[in-house]
């Protein structure tokens, strides 16, 4: 859990800084302990060393003082101790326990140092102790009998060995005399360690700081290069690939730092390589949807030049007719106007006159509705707009040019119109144009003497599907073989001999009629003839853009 | 023009206005008019006309049926085919049948007066 929090928490430098002070104060602390207590061991030894030099030239020096219980020479002897600093106290007893003299004071109890004292008279050699007083000094005490050397002389050799040898001859006893005590101070010594541990402290704190500001500087030249190349990474990968890592060093570090900057150079340029593509794509695209749009549109617009060629036949005769009349009618009353003199015009002369001009009035203006038809037909729209449109409205317009063309042909037409038609979302032109072509492939299809029933009917909405308007095209001609059926909607397939249609009229009448949401069905039968039925939903703006898309597609496909 | 009373002219065509204007021009004549194929045919069976005007493109029974019909029921009448769509085809079609001259809509009326009158006057060369 903590070492998550730390993991989360801790940079790049305390990770370093961190563990290495741990370990620097460890071994600081360890080194320095172990110097200490050396050093204090070393302290306490040379003072015990100190302390039994000077016990033992005191007891050799007080051999006479105490012998000759001279106060005076042993004072004079303890004065020299003067010099020394670690002497707290000093004592010359004799045998029976008496202070003969003594120097500083001592601050040991005697219950204290009673045990002590009374063992080191039974032990008669230099012995030393630690104490502690009672306000806490500690105080080596060192003890050592004062010696003499008394010469015995055996009486029965002292004649024959007098003067030869006084070794052989006269025997040496060491004998106890008194007891010097001598108080060491320790306070020295711990000072001493005190000011070591102190020193060792204070070394300890300057090699730490050291070592910080060293493995600080050392980390840093790692991590500063390291957090750079982060934040350039981070930058990178929201896709600013102008970032440059500027680190110029000759190491490892700046080495990586080139190969980032290089791939991040390479990356850029793969980057607006790709983005140069997908700009080129995308222009090639838009241009080539122009392009198919653009033959799309000459492909309708041919097609329906082809119907319209077709259709010149009818239309020729159809304005022919008037136009017969009106020619006929305009030279009829002119020459009758030139024969007659304007004061013999008689009233029935007049009125007949009336009659022609007003036939020919009549006779101009169906002429004039019949190349308006056509050439509303005709007229080439690039863009498609798409309006209520009154789907009986454009059958009867499609009716007026193709009539005169079902008439010449010997063919019937019944019309069967529902009432009351809701209005769809379309291009009238458009679907015109379907329509024209339906109707001329009917009649195409039809024998002279037959009829063609051209019907529109509503389908209210139901459940999800909504309301359509149904135009059905129903001849009695030879109908279409069923291996055909599946392929009239294909583009350049026809049945018809050479020059009476493109093969492209039921594809592009497909196309218009995909783009308007709807559908076209056929339902044949060779020998009996064909229905075929445009079905457009009443609310365009169901179709989705995909449908769209999908008719579009179908359509040059 | 008194003569030309005694001459009668069927006129066949689907247009009116076209009816109308014939008949008013030929009115020296004696016309008779028919609007549609069936009509001409059943006026031919109950009389003879020196002079059959008809049109080709009409509904139900077309011109041809009119000229075949005219050269079996009044093998002497004369037969002139108008229509406001021809081609060689048509014009061929309609000599074949037995029409004497060819009318192409629209004509003026010194072209029809023209046509009828030749017509008529090969009909009383043929007459004697």
């Amino acid at each position: 859990m903590i070492r998550r929090w730390l993991s989360e928490r801790l940079n790049l430098r305390l990770r370093f800084v961190l563990p290495i002070s741990a370990i620097v104060i460890a071994c600081m602390t360890v080194v320095s302990g172990f110097l200490i207590k050396r050093q204090a061991d070393g302290y306490r030894r040379e003072l015990q060393t100190n302390g039994e030099t000077i016990i033992k030239i005191l007891a050799v020096n007080a051999e006479s003082g105490v012998l000759f219980e001279s106060p005076y020479e042993l004072d004079a002897l303890l004065g020299t101790l003067h010099r020394f600093a670690s002497v707290d106290y000093c004592l010359i007893r004799n045998l029976d326990g008496q202070v003969i003299s003594s120097l500083g004071q001592n601050r040991l109890t005697p219950d204290d140092l009673s045990p002590f004292r009374d063992s080191v008279y039974l032990s008669k050699t230099l012995v030393s102790r630690h104490f502690v007083d009672g306000q806490g000094h500690k105080v080596l005490i060192i003890m050592a009998p004062i010696t003499t050397e008394r010469k015995t002389v055996q009486r029965e050799s002292l004649g024959l060995t007098a003067g030869l040898d006084p070794s052989l001859t006269a025997s040496t006893v060491s004998e106890s005399i008194g007891w010097i005590e001598l108080g060491m101070s320790v306070s020295s010594v711990d000072e001493a360690t005190k000011a070591a541990t102190e020193a060792a402290i204070l070394l300890a704190f300057v090699v730490l700081l050291v070592t910080i500001l060293v493995v600080a500087i050392v980390v840093n030249a790692v991590v500063k290069p390291i957090t750079s190349l982060a934040r350039a990474t981070d930058q990178i990968s929201r896709g600013d690939f102008s970032t440059v890592v500027q680190i110029s060093r000759g190491d490892e570090i700046g080495q990586l730092a080139d190969v980032f900057n290089r791939m991040t150079r390479t990356l850029k340029h793969s980057r607006e390589e790709i983005e140069q593509y997908n700009r080129t794509l995308e222009e090639k695209i838009i241009e080539r949807t122009r392009q198919l749009d653009d033959a799309q549109a000459q492909l309708i617009q041919s097609e329906k030049m082809s119907a319209i060629g077709q259709l010149a036949a009818g239309v020729a005769h159809e304005l022919n007719n008037p136009l017969g009349g009106i020619l006929g009618y305009a030279q009829f009353t002119l020459e009758k106007l030139r024969k007659n003199a304007p004061d013999k015009t008689t009233s029935k002369e007049i009125d007949s006159y009336i009659r022609y001009v007003s036939d020919i009035e009549l006779q101009a203006r169906r002429c004039k509705t019949i190349v308006q038809n056509l050439l509303r037909f005709s007229r080439s729209s690039r863009t498609v707009e798409f309006n209520e449109t009154d789907i009986n409205q454009t059958l009867e317009q499609t009716l007026t040019f193709v009539e005169h063309q079902l008439r010449i042909s010997q063919i019937e037409l019944m019309v069967d119109l529902a009432p009351n038609l809701p209005r769809i979302q379309g291009n009238s032109g458009q679907l015109q144009q379907v329509l024209t072509n339906l109707i001329i492939n009917a009649m195409h299809a039809s024998a002279p003497g037959t009829t063609i029933t051209v019907s529109t009917r509503y389908c209210p909405a139901l459940g999800e599907f909504s309301g359509t308007v149904e135009v059905a095209i129903a001849d009695h001609g030879h109908g279409i073989a069923r291996e055909n059926l599946t392929k009239i909607f294909e583009p350049f397939f026809t049945t018809k001999e050479v020059g009476k249609g493109t093969g492209l009229g039921l594809s592009v009448s497909y196309g218009i009629v995909k783009e308007h949401g709807g559908e076209i069905m056929v339902e044949s039968e060779v020998g009996r003839g064909s229905t075929f039925t445009i079905i457009i939903p009443v609310q365009k703006q169901e179709l989705s853009a995909d449908k769209t898309n999908e008719a579009k597609s179908g359509q040059m496909a | 023009m008194g003569t030309t009373g005694n001459q009668s002219i069927l006129i066949v065509d689907d247009e009116a206005i076209i009816r109308d204007f014939l008949s008013e021009v030929l009115e020296d004549y004696d016309v008779a008019v028919a609007c549609d194929g069936d009509e001409a045919i059943a006026q031919l069976k109950e009389r003879s006309f020196d002079l059959i005007i008809t049109d080709l493109r009409m509904p139900k029974v077309p011109g041809q049926e009119v000229v075949k019909a005219a050269r079996e029921l009044r093998p002497n009448a004369k037969v002139v085919v108008i229509s406001g769509y021809s081609s060689l085809h048509t014009v061929s079609q309609s000599v074949t049948h037995g029409a004497c001259a060819f009318l192409s809509k629209p004509f003026s009326i010194k072209e029809l007066m023209q046509t009828v009158t030749t017509a008529l006057e090969g009909d009383g060369d043929n007459h004697g």
